[in-house]
């Protein structure tokens, strides 16, 4: 009734849309980097789309299971395969008792992740299962509820015809977009020197190679401030662009102090954040303003099939 | 989204989050409003707000777009009203709302050199005696205003200009839980083993974060603290990392 981790990924973990409520007693909200993607494949499995998923990253654990289950894989794609032969993204998967699952290389994106049909059996804390100063490590076991495969219809009902348009525009969204990120200005926009803020909306910036769940560092043009960048720290959300001394941006992501005092330049809006986190390190992105209208009415519009 | 209503400043920190926010300078009375703007925001159990949390002059509501706008019929071009009506039923009320009782905590630090890493550093920098550095840093009640950086850290003020100290160059690798501070005119209290660059003059025993669900943050923004001196073997005694 459990997977089993056989080969330890470079930052895996367990999580779901995070842990809030908490963040007035500097407790980080973690949860998935691309909420979007791991609610797709937890829709595809008709569980809460708030369940939780297996996040991982490249190179990824390598995961075997100790009873049946059906399984989804979505977000990037790592060119799955179940026992040595290729398995489908976006799609209802069986596996058996002792199957492997083993991720070949990162094709296209930078996070996956595995779904699991049925309950999460697991202690949560603080109302939430998101890990927190943990990753999945060798020979650790999670439980999940097994399903009987031969009762289970999940899969011999999955209507394609039904799943595919939202599979189709989510994917082209994360993948296929080659539309700058969209912020908002945030408080400390006013104080950006004139030509910093040119540059910030008309030059690229690069995903560097300093990443992980905390924050993503950009290199591009350095952005000096009219003022000290030294603000009294105030809240940051997922998405925020700080401005740190050096003149680099990094976009704060899940798991992000709760607290700031540099520059808060802006916000990706939530509907972009996946697509920006999807990027690999040495891709360039342009930034453009939105406002606060489109941004909410993107954001509804993209997850209207999650919303119950 | 921005909105000017007599103090305060509002405006929408990206697409789900609103910051009110005040003068931006470290002083209670600031701090005081912020706390009744806190307990009247989390008392009104507003759909959909997920988050609302006080730091020195602003308080940030976090939300789930989706639910939030689904609840009395707000639109997303009409959250400046939304602030606009919540900031004038509150100033209309706050006058009466009642005045929360004042938190003072006497938490007790052991000034011993073998905790105060940085205290030999401070009193030669600002040409002090330990004794007085220790009266001094005693002597003040001070003011919780954020809680940040780690789940629990405590970010005190202000204390006395003589005793005013810049982070150290290169930060610890690890300074020890309980260990307590001074950055600038802060003071703060590591609430587990993490990095770190304030310099350190001494340790509190008391453990100021615990995950357990019942217990977590010992402090939060608007509480009072006061510090008091103990010896290393009462540190001993009280020591709840035992």
């Amino acid at each position: 009734m459990s997977i089993k981790i056989l080969h330890k990924g470079l930052s895996d973990s367990i999580q779901d849309h995070g842990r809030y409520g908490y963040q007035h007693l500097g407790i980080q909200t973690n949860g998935c980097i691309d909420l979007l993607s791991a609610s797709l494949a937890n829709y595809i499995l008709q569980n809460d789309t708030n369940a939780p998923v297996i996040e991982l990253h490249f190179p990824s654990s390598e995961i075997t299971f100790l009873d049946e289950h059906i399984i989804c894989i979505s977000g990037a794609n790592f060119v799955p395969v179940l026992n040595e032969k290729s398995v489908s993204l976006n799609k209802p998967i069986a596996v058996c008792k002792n199957d492997v699952l083993t991720m070949l290389q990162p094709l296209e994106g930078t996070i996956a992740y595995v779904a699991i049909k049925g309950n999460y059996n697991e202690p949560s804390w603080l109302h939430s299962y998101s890990y927190y100063n943990k990753r999945l490590d060798k020979g650790d076991i999670i439980h999940f509820s097994a399903q009987h495969l031969a009762k289970n219809k999940l899969i011999k009902n999955y209507n394609e015809d039904e799943y595919n348009p939202i599979v189709e525009k989510i994917q082209s969204h994360l993948f296929s977009n080659i539309n700058p990120i969209k912020i908002l200005p945030g408080p400390a926009w006013q104080d950006l020197q004139s030509d910093s803020l040119n540059d910030l909306l008309n030059t690229p910036f690069t995903i560097s190679t300093q990443r992980n769940r905390m924050g993503y560092a950009l290199t591009g043009a350095k952005l000096n401030l009219t003022i000290p960048n030294a603000y009294l720290s105030s809240a940051v959300t997922r998405g925020t662009l700080q401005l740190l001394p050096n003149g680099n941006i990094i976009v704060l992501m899940a798991d992000h102090q709760t607290i700031g005092g540099y520059a808060n330049l802006g916000q990706i809006i939530l509907v972009d954040l996946p697509r920006f986190a999807q990027m690999k390190s040495g891709q360039t992105l342009k930034f453009t303003t939105t406002n606060l209208e489109e941004a909410q009415t993107l954001y509804q519009k993209m997850y209207a099939p999650f919303k119950y | 989204m921005k909105c000017i209503q007599n103090e305060w400043s509002c405006y929408s920190l990206g697409d789900h989050a609103i910051v009110f926010a005040l003068e931006a300078k470290i002083e209670v009375s600031i701090l005081e409003k912020l706390k009744r703007l806190n307990t009247f925001i989390v008392n009104k159990k507003i759909i959909g707000i997920l988050d609302v949390i006080p730091s020195y002059h602003t308080l940030t509501i976090v939300y789930d777009i989706s639910l939030f706008l689904s609840t009395s019929n707000k639109k997303s071009n009409q959250l400046a009203f939304f602030c606009e009506d919540l900031l004038n039923e509150f100033e209309n009320n706050f006058l009466k709302s009642e005045f929360n009782e004042e938190t003072i905590y006497h938490v007790p630090v052991c000034y011993e050199n073998i905790f105060a890493l940085d205290i030999e550093n401070l009193s030669l920098e600002n040409q002090i005696s330990y004794e007085e550095i220790i009266h001094l840093h005693t002597s003040k009640k001070y003011e919780v205003y954020s809680i940040g950086f780690l789940p629990g850290f405590t970010y005190m003020g202000t204390v006395d200009e003589k005793i005013k100290i810049s982070r150290l160059e290169k930060p610890r690798n690890e300074v020890p839980a309980g260990s307590v501070g001074i950055a600038g005119l802060q003071t703060g209290i590591y609430p587990t083993n993490s990095p770190g660059g304030w310099q350190i003059i001494g340790r509190t025993p008391w453990k100021i974060f615990d995950p357990n669900p019942d217990k977590l943050a010992k402090f939060k923004v608007g509480d009072k603290v006061k510090f008091y001196s103990i010896s290393k073997m009462e540190f001993d005694e009280l020591n709840e990392y035992k």
